[in-house]
């Protein structure tokens, strides 16, 4: 039977400035920053970006915008560990393509590559 | 996955990332009248702090003006910002993420970009340019996350032609 809540008690530590090149996948360019730097527990402080094209899944939906020169607009999620301790990174927002349509969801790996570039602020999360 | 050709050869490491030490947080509130991003930038300053991550959660806008990406025409870059799309409010905003720093000039600049919704449910987003997001009564609130021992700092990305922030180290 699953508990309707569980809770992880801990507190936020460091900061991680991070900055991604053009043509690196937004998910698993997170990641690897975070496994480069030993960072498993981390949330999204802020982030400033764009991509090549985006894709975004919301449910069983699959978005697909066009660009180049798609604006994040905002970007929210956590990094954690899998079950292998590698850091996993689940992210979702907003998105503005060329002709200012927005869309939202999460984005899904493999399939948004950073256009010029991805500002990001993320904090550790400290398990007690 | 799409990747494009940028006018510069690629740059090493694909991924910065530097460490800042954690400080208090401050949340902001900004009366209405002022520029979102040029009252913040002001209201830091006087604060002291000229690096951080922003995060607005709140904004009733009078007027407001953002800018899409495009492809750029010239060639000299693979996107490029489209012409600006004015909005006349009640504006709400509904996110938005911003990066403070020293721009390429040394002045502090927020690189901004919001989600709203129009007077008509309308969503609309994109790059906030400074100086053109006048606030209504209503003003802002903004959670700021000041950024000590490493931030970010504009340069010259030979890569994508542009200025960009990049993380660097710094002595505060």
């Amino acid at each position: 039977m699953t508990e309707a809540a569980t809770f992880e008690e801990g507190r936020l530590g460091r900061l991680a400035v991070v900055r991604i090149r053009p043509n690196e996948d937004l998910v698993t360019a997170v990641e690897t920053a975070c496994r480069e730097h030993g960072l498993t527990h981390a949330v999204v402080r802020s982030a400033v970006g764009s991509l090549v094209d985006a894709v975004l899944e919301a449910g069983e939906k699959v978005i697909q915008v066009p660009g180049p020169g798609i604006e994040i607009l905002t970007l929210a999620g956590e990094v954690r560990p899998d079950a292998s301790g590698a850091p996993q990174a689940e992210l979702r927002g907003t998105i503005a393509d060329g002709k200012a349509q927005v869309y939202g969801g999460c984005f899904r790996r493999d399939a948004n590559p950073i256009c010029i570039t991805l500002e990001l602020v993320l904090q550790e999360w400290l398990p007690a | 996955m799409r990747t494009l050709v940028q006018p510069g050869a690629p740059l090493q490491p694909r991924r910065l990332l530097e460490w800042a030490a954690p400080a208090s947080d401050l949340r902001v509130t900004l009366a209405g009248g002022q520029d979102l991003l040029r009252g913040l930038v002001a209201a830091l300053a006087a604060k002291d702090v000229a690096h951080a991550g922003v995060q607005v959660v709140a904004a009733e806008i009078a007027r407001m003006a953002y800018l899409t990406g495009a492809e750029d025409p010239s060639g000299q870059r693979v996107a490029t910002y489209g012409p600006p799309t004015w909005l006349e409010g009640p504006v709400t905003l509904l996110g938005a993420n911003g990066i403070l720093g020293p721009g390429p000039d040394g002045d502090t600049l927020l690189h901004c970009h919001a989600v709203v919704v129009d007077a008509e449910g309308r969503l609309h987003g994109g790059h906030l340019p400074p100086g053109d997001c006048l606030l209504g009564a209503g003003g802002a609130v903004a959670l700021v996350t000041p950024l000590r021992e490493a931030a970010f700092a504009a340069s010259f990305d030979s890569e994508t032609n542009y200025p960009l922030f990049q993380p660097t180290r710094i002595s505060i």
